[in-house]
Protein backbone atom coordinates (compact mmCIF):
# COMPACT_ATOMS: atom_id res chain seq x y z
CA UNK A 1 0.00 0.00 0.00
CA UNK A 2 1.50 3.70 -1.09
CA UNK A 3 2.07 6.16 1.76
CA UNK A 4 2.07 3.58 4.49
CA UNK A 5 4.33 2.04 6.57
CA UNK A 6 3.63 -1.41 8.34
CA UNK A 7 4.16 -1.57 11.93
CA UNK A 8 3.42 -4.86 14.06
CA UNK A 9 0.97 -4.44 17.24
CA UNK A 10 1.26 -6.42 19.88
CA UNK A 11 -2.03 -6.29 21.39
CA UNK A 12 -2.96 -7.93 25.12
CA UNK A 13 -5.97 -10.58 24.22
CA UNK A 14 -8.23 -11.59 27.19
CA UNK A 15 -11.41 -13.16 26.38
CA UNK A 16 -13.00 -14.46 30.17
CA UNK A 17 -14.71 -17.29 28.93
CA UNK A 18 -11.54 -19.05 27.26
CA UNK A 19 -8.74 -17.76 28.69
CA UNK A 20 -7.02 -18.33 32.49
CA UNK A 21 -4.94 -15.12 32.14
CA UNK A 22 -4.12 -12.48 29.76
CA UNK A 23 -2.06 -13.10 26.51
CA UNK A 24 -0.58 -10.97 23.46
CA UNK A 25 -1.33 -11.33 19.47
CA UNK A 26 0.79 -9.53 17.15
CA UNK A 27 -0.55 -7.87 14.09
CA UNK A 28 0.98 -6.25 11.10
CA UNK A 29 -0.69 -2.96 10.02
CA UNK A 30 -0.27 -0.80 7.06
CA UNK A 31 -0.25 2.29 8.96
CA UNK A 32 -0.56 6.02 7.85
CA UNK A 33 1.94 8.66 8.76
CA UNK A 34 -0.60 10.82 10.83
CA UNK A 35 -2.55 8.08 12.41
CA UNK A 36 -2.93 7.86 16.20
CA UNK A 37 -2.70 4.44 17.86
CA UNK A 38 -6.20 4.61 18.25
CA UNK A 39 -6.98 4.30 14.57
CA UNK A 40 -4.27 1.52 14.47
CA UNK A 41 -6.72 -0.49 16.55
CA UNK A 42 -9.61 0.35 14.94
CA UNK A 43 -8.20 -0.67 11.87
CA UNK A 44 -7.22 -4.23 13.42
CA UNK A 45 -11.07 -4.38 14.75
CA UNK A 46 -12.25 -3.35 11.35
CA UNK A 47 -9.98 -5.25 8.69
CA UNK A 48 -8.24 -7.75 10.67
CA UNK A 49 -10.28 -9.52 13.83
CA UNK A 50 -13.41 -8.14 14.59
CA UNK A 51 -13.42 -10.05 17.90
CA UNK A 52 -10.55 -7.09 19.12
CA UNK A 53 -12.55 -5.60 22.30
CA UNK A 54 -11.25 -1.88 23.12
CA UNK A 55 -13.37 1.26 24.34
CA UNK A 56 -13.32 4.80 22.39
CA UNK A 57 -15.39 7.63 21.47
CA UNK A 58 -14.50 11.44 21.00
CA UNK A 59 -11.01 10.75 19.08
CA UNK A 60 -10.11 14.23 20.27
CA UNK A 61 -9.09 13.96 23.97
CA UNK A 62 -12.26 14.99 25.32
CA UNK A 63 -14.18 11.85 26.38
CA UNK A 64 -11.74 10.11 28.11
CA UNK A 65 -12.52 6.74 27.27
CA UNK A 66 -9.42 5.11 24.93
CA UNK A 67 -6.95 5.14 27.94
CA UNK A 68 -4.45 1.70 27.45
CA UNK A 69 -0.90 1.25 28.17
CA UNK A 70 1.18 1.81 25.30
CA UNK A 71 4.69 0.50 25.02
CA UNK A 72 4.11 0.59 28.86
CA UNK A 73 2.60 4.32 29.65
CA UNK A 74 -0.57 5.10 30.31
CA UNK A 75 -1.97 7.14 27.20
CA UNK A 76 -5.20 8.26 25.80
CA UNK A 77 -4.69 6.29 22.08
CA UNK A 78 -6.46 8.96 20.36
CA UNK A 79 -4.01 11.65 21.40
CA UNK A 80 -0.62 9.41 20.96
CA UNK A 81 0.74 9.59 17.49
CA UNK A 82 1.75 6.33 15.76
CA UNK A 83 5.17 8.30 14.42
CA UNK A 84 6.23 8.48 17.89
CA UNK A 85 6.75 5.03 17.96
CA UNK A 86 9.07 2.46 15.89
CA UNK A 87 8.39 -1.05 14.36
CA UNK A 88 6.80 -2.45 17.26
CA UNK A 89 3.90 -0.96 18.67
CA UNK A 90 2.70 -2.84 22.37
CA UNK A 91 -0.77 -2.21 23.78
CA UNK A 92 -2.20 -3.72 26.44
CA UNK A 93 -5.11 -2.64 29.21
CA UNK A 94 -4.88 0.02 31.61
CA UNK A 95 -2.32 -1.18 34.48
CA UNK A 96 -3.19 -1.52 37.88
CA UNK A 97 -7.41 -2.18 37.14
CA UNK A 98 -8.88 -5.77 36.47
CA UNK A 99 -9.17 -6.70 32.85
CA UNK A 100 -12.42 -7.18 31.72
CA UNK A 101 -11.83 -8.29 27.85
CA UNK A 102 -8.59 -7.55 26.29
CA UNK A 103 -8.36 -3.62 26.20
CA UNK A 104 -11.22 -3.16 28.31
CA UNK A 105 -11.15 -2.58 32.06
CA UNK A 106 -13.46 -3.02 35.24
CA UNK A 107 -14.66 0.74 35.61
CA UNK A 108 -17.01 0.17 38.31
CA UNK A 109 -13.57 0.54 41.86
CA UNK A 110 -13.16 3.56 39.87
CA UNK A 111 -16.59 5.21 39.63
CA UNK A 112 -17.01 4.09 43.23
CA UNK A 113 -13.95 6.30 44.30
CA UNK A 114 -15.13 8.98 42.15
CA UNK A 115 -18.43 9.42 43.82
CA UNK A 116 -16.87 8.70 47.72
CA UNK A 117 -15.26 12.54 47.57
CA UNK A 118 -18.87 13.90 46.49
CA UNK A 119 -17.74 15.93 42.85
CA UNK A 120 -20.49 18.06 42.80
CA UNK A 121 -21.40 21.55 44.62
CA UNK A 122 -22.11 21.06 47.98
CA UNK A 123 -24.95 23.73 49.23
CA UNK A 124 -24.95 25.26 52.37
CA UNK A 125 -28.54 24.74 53.69
CA UNK A 126 -31.05 27.48 52.10
CA UNK A 127 -28.17 29.14 50.29
CA UNK A 128 -29.77 28.67 46.84
CA UNK A 129 -33.14 30.15 47.93
CA UNK A 130 -31.75 32.97 49.78
CA UNK A 131 -28.76 34.41 47.69
CA UNK A 132 -30.24 33.37 43.89
CA UNK A 133 -27.23 32.81 41.68
CA UNK A 134 -23.38 32.51 42.63
CA UNK A 135 -21.45 35.07 41.11
CA UNK A 136 -17.81 33.88 41.15
CA UNK A 137 -14.74 36.53 39.89
CA UNK A 138 -11.57 35.31 37.40
CA UNK A 139 -9.74 34.75 40.60
CA UNK A 140 -11.86 32.65 42.10
CA UNK A 141 -12.21 30.62 39.28
CA UNK A 142 -8.72 30.81 38.55
CA UNK A 143 -8.24 28.58 42.41
CA UNK A 144 -10.01 25.45 40.91
CA UNK A 145 -10.25 25.75 36.72
CA UNK A 146 -6.87 23.59 36.16
CA UNK A 147 -8.53 20.67 38.17
CA UNK A 148 -12.10 20.90 36.78
CA UNK A 149 -10.22 20.14 33.29
CA UNK A 150 -9.88 16.05 34.01
CA UNK A 151 -11.61 14.22 32.09
CA UNK A 152 -11.32 10.72 34.19
CA UNK A 153 -9.20 9.11 31.73
CA UNK A 154 -7.97 6.85 34.42
CA UNK A 155 -4.49 7.38 33.31
CA UNK A 156 -3.31 8.56 36.21
CA UNK A 157 -4.52 5.55 38.37
CA UNK A 158 -2.68 3.21 35.78
CA UNK A 159 0.48 5.06 36.34
CA UNK A 160 0.11 5.72 40.40
CA UNK A 161 2.34 2.99 42.24
CA UNK A 162 0.42 3.41 45.31
CA UNK A 163 -3.25 2.66 43.20
CA UNK A 164 -0.96 -0.85 42.89
CA UNK A 165 -0.22 -1.34 46.34
CA UNK A 166 -3.42 0.13 48.23
CA UNK A 167 -6.54 -0.90 47.84
CA UNK A 168 -8.48 1.34 49.09
CA UNK A 169 -6.35 4.12 48.18
CA UNK A 170 -9.09 7.01 46.22
CA UNK A 171 -6.68 8.16 43.59
CA UNK A 172 -5.53 11.04 41.90
CA UNK A 173 -8.57 11.92 39.94
CA UNK A 174 -11.32 11.48 42.45
CA UNK A 175 -9.08 13.29 45.17
CA UNK A 176 -8.30 15.95 42.76
CA UNK A 177 -11.63 16.37 42.00
CA UNK A 178 -12.76 16.58 45.47
CA UNK A 179 -10.06 19.14 46.05
CA UNK A 180 -11.49 21.07 42.98
CA UNK A 181 -14.80 21.44 44.82
CA UNK A 182 -13.11 22.46 48.17
CA UNK A 183 -11.75 25.15 46.09
CA UNK A 184 -14.66 26.40 44.67
CA UNK A 185 -16.19 29.61 46.20
CA UNK A 186 -19.61 28.01 45.57
CA UNK A 187 -19.06 24.79 47.54
CA UNK A 188 -19.70 24.96 51.21
CA UNK A 189 -18.95 21.30 51.70
CA UNK A 190 -15.17 21.02 52.23
CA UNK A 191 -15.13 20.13 55.96
CA UNK A 192 -17.60 16.80 54.63
CA UNK A 193 -14.54 15.61 52.26
CA UNK A 194 -12.42 16.24 54.75
CA UNK A 195 -13.58 13.81 56.51
CA UNK A 196 -13.00 11.84 53.58
CA UNK A 197 -9.77 13.05 52.80
CA UNK A 198 -8.21 11.98 55.83
CA UNK A 199 -9.80 9.07 56.01
CA UNK A 200 -8.55 5.00 54.95
CA UNK A 201 -7.14 5.70 51.89
CA UNK A 202 -7.20 9.31 51.51
CA UNK A 203 -5.08 11.76 50.76
CA UNK A 204 -2.20 10.71 52.98
CA UNK A 205 -1.46 7.92 51.02
CA UNK A 206 -0.03 9.74 48.24
CA UNK A 207 3.31 9.50 48.74
CA UNK A 208 3.87 11.93 46.63
CA UNK A 209 5.22 10.31 43.53
CA UNK A 210 4.18 12.75 40.90
CA UNK A 211 3.44 9.59 37.95
CA UNK A 212 -0.09 10.85 37.86
CA UNK A 213 0.48 14.51 36.79
CA UNK A 214 3.33 13.33 34.58
CA UNK A 215 0.93 11.18 32.58
CA UNK A 216 -1.93 13.25 32.81
CA UNK A 217 -3.10 13.99 29.32
CA UNK A 218 -4.95 17.42 30.42
CA UNK A 219 -2.34 18.99 32.88
CA UNK A 220 -4.60 18.53 35.11
CA UNK A 221 -1.59 18.02 38.06
CA UNK A 222 -3.76 15.75 40.12
CA UNK A 223 -0.88 15.49 42.64
CA UNK A 224 -0.37 19.30 42.88
CA UNK A 225 -4.03 18.73 43.98
CA UNK A 226 -3.46 16.26 46.61
CA UNK A 227 -0.53 18.04 48.31
CA UNK A 228 -2.75 20.96 48.16
CA UNK A 229 -5.31 19.11 49.58
CA UNK A 230 -3.15 17.52 52.55
CA UNK A 231 -2.42 20.80 54.06
CA UNK A 232 -5.87 22.02 53.93
CA UNK A 233 -7.05 19.04 55.77
CA UNK A 234 -4.63 19.70 58.50
CA UNK A 235 -5.95 23.14 58.91
CA UNK A 236 -9.32 21.79 58.64
CA UNK A 237 -8.39 19.16 61.55
CA UNK A 238 -6.82 21.65 63.60
CA UNK A 239 -9.46 24.09 62.90
CA UNK A 240 -12.21 21.06 64.87
CA UNK A 241 -10.39 22.16 67.75
CA UNK A 242 -11.42 25.56 68.20
CA UNK A 243 -14.77 25.30 66.10
CA UNK A 244 -17.75 23.25 66.14
CA UNK A 245 -18.10 21.01 63.51
CA UNK A 246 -20.40 22.60 60.86
CA UNK A 247 -19.46 25.86 62.01
CA UNK A 248 -17.08 28.45 59.92
CA UNK B 1 6.66 -5.89 41.76
CA UNK B 2 3.11 -6.75 41.01
CA UNK B 3 -0.11 -4.93 41.44
CA UNK B 4 -2.49 -6.54 44.27
CA UNK B 5 -5.13 -8.68 42.92
CA UNK B 6 -7.63 -6.47 44.70
CA UNK B 7 -6.19 -3.07 43.20
CA UNK B 8 -8.90 -1.31 41.70
CA UNK B 9 -11.43 -3.66 42.69
CA UNK B 10 -15.06 -2.57 43.12
CA UNK B 11 -17.08 -3.43 46.39
CA UNK B 12 -19.78 -5.19 43.98
CA UNK B 13 -18.25 -8.66 42.45
CA UNK B 14 -17.61 -7.84 38.84
CA UNK B 15 -20.38 -9.06 36.05
CA UNK B 16 -17.89 -11.36 34.30
CA UNK B 17 -14.57 -12.88 35.15
CA UNK B 18 -12.28 -10.38 35.48
CA UNK B 19 -8.09 -10.71 34.74
CA UNK B 20 -5.85 -9.74 37.97
CA UNK B 21 -4.31 -6.39 37.16
CA UNK B 22 -1.20 -5.94 36.41
CA UNK B 23 1.90 -2.95 36.84
CA UNK B 24 3.35 -1.75 34.01
CA UNK B 25 6.24 -3.55 32.91
CA UNK B 26 9.50 -2.27 34.02
CA UNK B 27 7.58 0.12 35.78
CA UNK B 28 10.77 1.16 37.97
CA UNK B 29 13.04 2.17 35.13
CA UNK B 30 10.52 4.82 33.84
CA UNK B 31 9.60 8.79 34.48
CA UNK B 32 10.24 9.49 37.65
CA UNK B 33 10.28 6.29 39.76
CA UNK B 34 14.39 6.38 40.48
CA UNK B 35 13.97 9.34 41.59
CA UNK B 36 10.93 8.83 43.82
CA UNK B 37 12.50 5.77 45.13
CA UNK B 38 15.68 7.21 46.25
CA UNK B 39 13.81 10.81 47.51
CA UNK B 40 11.89 8.08 50.12
CA UNK B 41 14.91 6.15 50.71
CA UNK B 42 16.53 9.21 52.30
CA UNK B 43 14.40 8.70 55.10
CA UNK B 44 15.92 5.84 56.39
CA UNK B 45 19.43 7.62 55.81
CA UNK B 46 17.98 10.84 58.53
CA UNK B 47 16.95 7.67 60.44
CA UNK B 48 20.66 6.70 60.60
CA UNK B 49 22.38 9.88 61.20
CA UNK B 50 19.35 10.53 63.65
CA UNK B 51 20.04 8.05 65.65
CA UNK B 52 24.07 8.39 65.59
CA UNK B 53 23.03 12.30 66.96
CA UNK B 54 20.91 10.29 69.40
CA UNK B 55 24.02 8.48 70.33
CA UNK B 56 26.15 11.53 71.37
CA UNK B 57 24.05 13.11 73.12
CA UNK B 58 23.31 10.31 74.85
CA UNK B 59 27.16 9.61 75.54
CA UNK B 60 27.41 13.42 76.46
CA UNK B 61 24.90 13.03 79.14
CA UNK B 62 26.59 10.53 80.40
CA UNK B 63 29.11 12.69 81.38
CA UNK B 64 31.99 10.54 80.51
CA UNK B 65 34.82 12.29 78.50
CA UNK B 66 36.59 9.02 77.42
CA UNK B 67 33.42 7.68 75.91
CA UNK B 68 32.46 11.10 74.49
CA UNK B 69 36.49 10.95 73.14
CA UNK B 70 35.92 7.56 71.75
CA UNK B 71 32.74 8.50 69.39
CA UNK B 72 35.04 11.22 67.90
CA UNK B 73 38.11 8.80 67.53
CA UNK B 74 35.21 6.42 65.93
CA UNK B 75 34.29 9.62 63.59
CA UNK B 76 37.97 8.74 61.76
CA UNK B 77 36.98 5.20 60.64
CA UNK B 78 36.91 4.96 56.59
CA UNK B 79 33.72 3.19 56.91
CA UNK B 80 32.43 6.66 59.11
CA UNK B 81 33.99 8.80 56.63
CA UNK B 82 32.30 6.89 53.50
CA UNK B 83 29.16 7.05 55.37
CA UNK B 84 29.51 10.73 56.56
CA UNK B 85 30.31 11.99 53.06
CA UNK B 86 27.76 9.83 51.39
CA UNK B 87 25.03 11.19 53.86
CA UNK B 88 26.19 15.20 52.83
CA UNK B 89 25.31 14.27 49.14
CA UNK B 90 22.44 12.13 49.67
CA UNK B 91 20.73 14.61 52.47
CA UNK B 92 21.73 18.02 50.45
CA UNK B 93 19.96 16.18 47.37
CA UNK B 94 17.37 15.41 49.47
CA UNK B 95 17.04 18.70 50.95
CA UNK B 96 17.21 20.46 47.15
CA UNK B 97 14.31 18.06 46.25
CA UNK B 98 12.15 18.85 49.15
CA UNK B 99 12.59 22.64 48.35
CA UNK B 100 11.81 22.53 44.73
CA UNK B 101 9.26 20.68 45.99
CA UNK B 102 7.78 22.76 48.24
CA UNK B 103 6.12 25.78 47.30
CA UNK B 104 3.93 23.35 44.72
CA UNK B 105 2.61 21.95 48.18
CA UNK B 106 0.95 25.28 49.06
CA UNK B 107 -2.82 26.20 48.18
CA UNK B 108 -3.85 29.17 46.18
CA UNK B 109 -5.50 30.52 49.43
CA UNK B 110 -4.49 29.90 53.05
CA UNK B 111 -7.69 31.44 55.21
CA UNK B 112 -8.06 34.41 54.59
CA UNK B 113 -4.37 35.08 52.91
CA UNK B 114 -3.40 34.33 49.09
CA UNK B 115 -0.93 31.94 48.32
CA UNK B 116 2.72 34.14 48.14
CA UNK B 117 4.61 33.48 44.67
CA UNK B 118 7.02 30.57 44.45
CA UNK B 119 9.73 33.02 44.76
CA UNK B 120 8.72 33.53 48.46
CA UNK B 121 8.89 29.88 49.01
CA UNK B 122 11.76 29.42 47.89
CA UNK B 123 14.24 32.30 49.09
CA UNK B 124 12.82 31.68 52.61
CA UNK B 125 13.48 27.75 52.54
CA UNK B 126 16.91 28.27 50.61
CA UNK B 127 17.55 30.56 53.13
CA UNK B 128 16.60 28.54 55.72
CA UNK B 129 19.13 26.07 54.20
CA UNK B 130 21.74 28.63 53.98
CA UNK B 131 21.76 29.76 57.49
CA UNK B 132 21.38 26.10 59.18
CA UNK B 133 24.79 24.98 56.93
CA UNK B 134 26.61 28.38 57.99
CA UNK B 135 26.16 28.22 61.57
CA UNK B 136 26.64 24.31 61.38
CA UNK B 137 29.61 24.95 59.55
CA UNK B 138 30.90 27.78 61.70
CA UNK B 139 30.54 25.30 65.08
CA UNK B 140 31.96 22.35 63.36
CA UNK B 141 34.90 24.36 62.28
CA UNK B 142 35.32 25.64 65.72
CA UNK B 143 34.68 29.31 64.69
CA UNK B 144 31.79 29.34 67.41
CA UNK B 145 31.58 27.80 70.93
Amino acid sequence: MSGRETKTFVVTRFDPDRDEAPRTQEYEVPVRGDWKVLDALNYIKDEVDPTLSHRWSCRMAVCGSCGMQVNGEPKLTCKTALREYGERVEVGPLANFPVVRDLVIEMDGFMERLSAVKPWILEAKGAAEVEGPHRQTPDELAAFKQYSMCINCMLCYAACPVVANEPDFLGPAALALGHRYNQDSRDHGASERHEVFRGEGGVFSCSYANECSEVCPKNVDPSKAIQQAKLLNVLDWAKGFVVPRGGK
Amino acid sequence: MRARVDAMKSSRPPRTRTADPTPPPNFWRRGNYLPYIAFGSCGLLLFAVGFGLLRLVWTLGSGDPAAWNAIFESYGHPLYLAFHAFALVALTWFTFRFFRLFPKTQPPKLGPLPRPPDSVFLLGLGGAFFVATTLASLVLGGALP
